[in-house]
């Protein structure tokens, strides 16, 4: 006690800046939470978007927070997509939880069984929100037995590029617009060869999305009861036909040497992306939303086609990837209702078609593709309308609408596992059977985790 | 010359003993309600602090270990030591803990090797010597994550600085990250990069503590300058190598940064070290079960490891 009043009556300036700092403090934080807490309803919206998608991203919420005066949606960066899980599921029915939230795509299944979010179908029936106007396999994603579990927002779908350019230079007749395996082996081989082996003909990331890809383009399902969509699925198949002539094809190319491997990770599609754009690299398979920085980053033309389907079989479509926005029931019914209009505000056709210019990201809503700016788009980059034309045609089904279970993390991982031995030579169905068996136990020990809860 | 130094000491030790022993005696009748509240009010915000953030998250970890966790992440079915067991029979950990083994084992070794060969090259007095002092501590104001770009950079497939450097010498290039067996090597030549300002600094400022009049002697015997450094400079400094070499061996265990941001602990789980497993498992996958019975694992080889160091190293240490 004695030592603090010595000091203060010693140094009478530090007193008074210390006093006035105080004083400053106390006034902003008096400021703030009056001017906030008066008139509107404050809406905390996590989410984790970077670089261009959080500049659209902010740019919409400051729009939509200056054309009412009801809500004020505070957007949080929350880091990456797997920790955002965790992170919600820690601090739900807390003062730090979000009252609004975006989601990646696998985690679907994992938030819904949480029973910690408010499904958007009890909006959708309150206001009569006429739904339909958002793309039919983005929403059976995001679906459970008929009802909307949370709204598809940042959505993509993987596509095929190739350097245009780069095929004209070597007289090669480009891949038709919905290809096939052998389609693409075709190029990849004539690219190799007559760039006198200086350009890879082919890259696909390892990465297990794209192998969902392969047996939802081929009609199969992952996980049994018809991936999940018709109950809890007990058991994965990896080692299906489907999946090993996928692999196949794979494997045929890295043999012939025309097959760029870039591993896995963000490494991965970051340097793949740097070996494309260098023009050491004629094709890859990556999401859509890529486009943007393709066509920023280099001035040869860039092609887009649909995913590869199997030889001698019809394309089955593929569903998507992204994430999407949950509304969480631990916050007062205002503040829910709140975290509604912003989605319906970010769902309109104008604002859709502004998110995909911006960020290669699809357009949801139907009546975007009449907006003067995403008209624009397509007229000076015609590819960048391929991925717009392979969502709007891919019908849903239980095949192509996600795999609904949980633990689609550790999956990817075992996936991927099985992708770099095969990738590195290794036998196929070996692979592939050893990876399903990991998942398996898996399953069984997660399904019992789960069930003594419930 | 040892000898009187000795004798003059002993009295002075003694001496000391015996003033301990006399505090401690009269404290033991002093301890008065006073004295208990002085205790407390010191000891006891560490103590509430450590409990929150350490003892309390320990135990936690025990008990999650025996247990299996809900898609919440909180523990639903226990299980005794099944996690145990079903860890120390899967092969995929056997194997990440065997990577982690050649991992350390690598990363340790080089690193005190490097670190002492530079001390030793920066302790000669040339002019401009400075100038490589900064360099070579230079790594110590590096985050992983700039060096994890650097090094990726260097190891980039299709770009990268060291393909470029072998194709133009018309070598064979080297798919650094995505060939299992290349990626281990690369993530511990970063690692070992990393740590080697660290290290350095230290043994050089060891160095710089030994006394010159044993070189001076030395130089006088007409002893070569590896006899020197073998036999004086290593002896001398042999605390600091003590010191290194365990602190370089936890930190490699619980290596992360790198891993996370070069290889993902891919390809094919090549690189996949306990650490990282441990944290796919609790913050990817949320089987927060299974990665506590990993993270006690670990504690309890780091343990053994440190306990073996003292047993093995401590005879040789010259204080």
């Amino acid at each position: 006690m004695k030592h603090f009043c010595r000091l203060s009556r010693g140094c009478p300036i530090i007193r008074k800046l210390l006093l006035s700092a105080f004083a400053l403090a106390l006034t902003l934080v008096f400021l703030n939470t009056h001017v906030n807490a008066a008139e509107r309803t404050k809406v905390i919206f996590w989410h984790e978007m970077t670089g261009p998608a959080q500049e659209q991203l902010n740019k919409f919420v400051a729009n939509y927070n200056q054309s009412q005066n009801k809500y004020t949606i505070v957007p949080q960066f929350e880091g990456n997509y797997n920790e955002v899980v965790q992170k919600f599921l820690n601090t739900h029915g807390t003062d730090a939880s979000p009252a609004l939230f975006q989601s990646m795509d696998i985690s679907t299944n994992q938030i819904s069984s949480s029973n910690y979010t408010t499904p958007v179908q009890k909006f959708i029936d309150e206001n009569n929100y006429d739904v339909s106007k958002i793309s039919a396999v983005a929403r059976a994603f995001y679906s459970k037995n008929g009802s909307q579990l949370s709204m598809p927002f940042n959505t993509s779908q993987p596509v095929l590029y190739y350097n245009a350019s780069l095929l004209k230079k070597y007289k090669i007749t480009p891949p038709p617009i919905n290809p096939s395996y052998s389609d693409i082996t075709r190029v990849a081989q004539q690219l190799y060869q007559r760039s006198g082996k200086k350009v890879k003909g082919l890259s696909i990331e390892i990465y297990g999305w794209f192998f969902e890809q392969f047996l939802a383009n081929s009609g199969v399902a992952l996980a049994n009861n018809a991936d999940g969509h018709e109950g809890t699925p007990t058991s994965v198949s990896f080692d299906n036909p489907a999946a090993v002539a996928a692999m196949r094809w794979i494997q045929t190319n890295i043999k012939s040497d025309a097959f760029m491997n870039y591993g896995s990770g963000s490494n991965a599609s970051a340097n793949e992306m740097a070996g494309f754009l260098a023009g050491k690299l004629g094709m890859f398979l990556q999401s859509s939303s890529s486009i943007s920085q393709l066509t920023a980053g280099t001035k040869d033309k860039i092609g887009v086609t649909y995913y590869p389907h199997p030889d001698n079989k019809k394309a089955n479509g593929v569903s998507i990837g992204g994430a999407s926005l949950w509304i969480s029931n631990d916050k007062s019914a205002q503040v829910q209702r709140g975290a509604w209009n912003f989605i319906k505000y970010l769902m309109t056709p104008k604002n859709q078609a502004a998110w995909q210019v911006s960020t290669g990201y699809l357009a949801l809503n139907q009546d975007s593709q009449k907006e003067a700016v995403l008209q624009k788009l397509y007229h000076r980059y015609p590819s960048s309308k391929v991925s717009s034309d392979q969502l709007r045609k891919t019908m849903p089904n239980t095949t192509n609408s996600g795999i609904f279970m949980q633990g689609l993390i550790q999956e990817r991982t075992f996936i991927q596992t099985a992708m770099e031995q095969i990738y590195n030579g290794g036998d196929i169905q070996k692979a592939l059977t050893e990876a399903q068996q990991s998942m398996n136990t898996a399953v069984k020990s997660a399904n019992k985790a789960n069930k003594a809860k419930n | 010359m040892e000898e009187p130094l000795n004798r003059k000491l002993k009295p002075l030790s003694n001496k000391s003993v015996t003033l301990k022993t006399q505090s401690i005696e009269k404290s033991s009748y002093d301890v008065n309600a006073h004295d208990k509240f002085y205790a407390w009010f010191f000891l006891g915000p560490s103590l509430v602090i450590l409990s929150i953030f350490v003892f309390y998250p320990m135990m936690r970890t025990l008990y999650l270990s025996f247990f299996l966790t809900n898609s919440l992440g909180h523990p639903s079915v226990f299980v005794g030591f099944s996690n145990y067991i079903n860890l120390l029979t899967s092969s995929a950990y056997l194997d990440s803990l065997t990577a982690t083994l050649i991992y350390v084992i690598a990363v340790s070794i080089l690193t005190l090797v490097f670190g002492l060969l530079l001390a030793q090259t920066a302790s000669k007095k040339i002019a401009g010597i400075n100038i490589f002092r900064t360099i070579f501590s230079g790594t110590m104001g590096v985050s992983v994550s700039v060096a994890a770009i650097f090094w990726l950079f260097i190891f980039n497939p299709s770009i990268g600085l060291l393909d470029q450097v072998a194709s133009f010498f018309h070598l064979p290039t080297i798919n650094w990250l995505t060939q299992p067996s290349w990626a281990m090597t690369a993530v511990i030549i970063s690692t070992v990069w990393m740590n080697l300002g660290f290290t350095f600094l230290i043994f050089f400022g060891a160095f710089q503590s030994v006394p010159k009049f044993f070189y001076e002697a030395a130089e006088i015997e007409g002893l070569s300058r590896s006899y020197q450094f073998f036999h004086i400079t290593l002896p001398m400094i042999s605390p600091t190598i003590f010191f290194i070499s365990i602190i370089t061996l936890i930190e490699s265990f619980k290596s992360f940064g790198l891993i996370d941001l070069m290889t993902a602990g891919g390809p094919n789980n090549a690189t996949n070290l306990l650490v990282y497993r441990i944290y796919q498992d609790a913050f990817l996958s949320g089987n927060y079960g299974s990665a506590s019975t990993q993270s006690v694992i670990l504690a309890i080889i780091i343990a053994l490891f440190t306990l073996i160091q003292f047993k093995l190293l401590e005879k040789k240490v010259t204080y």
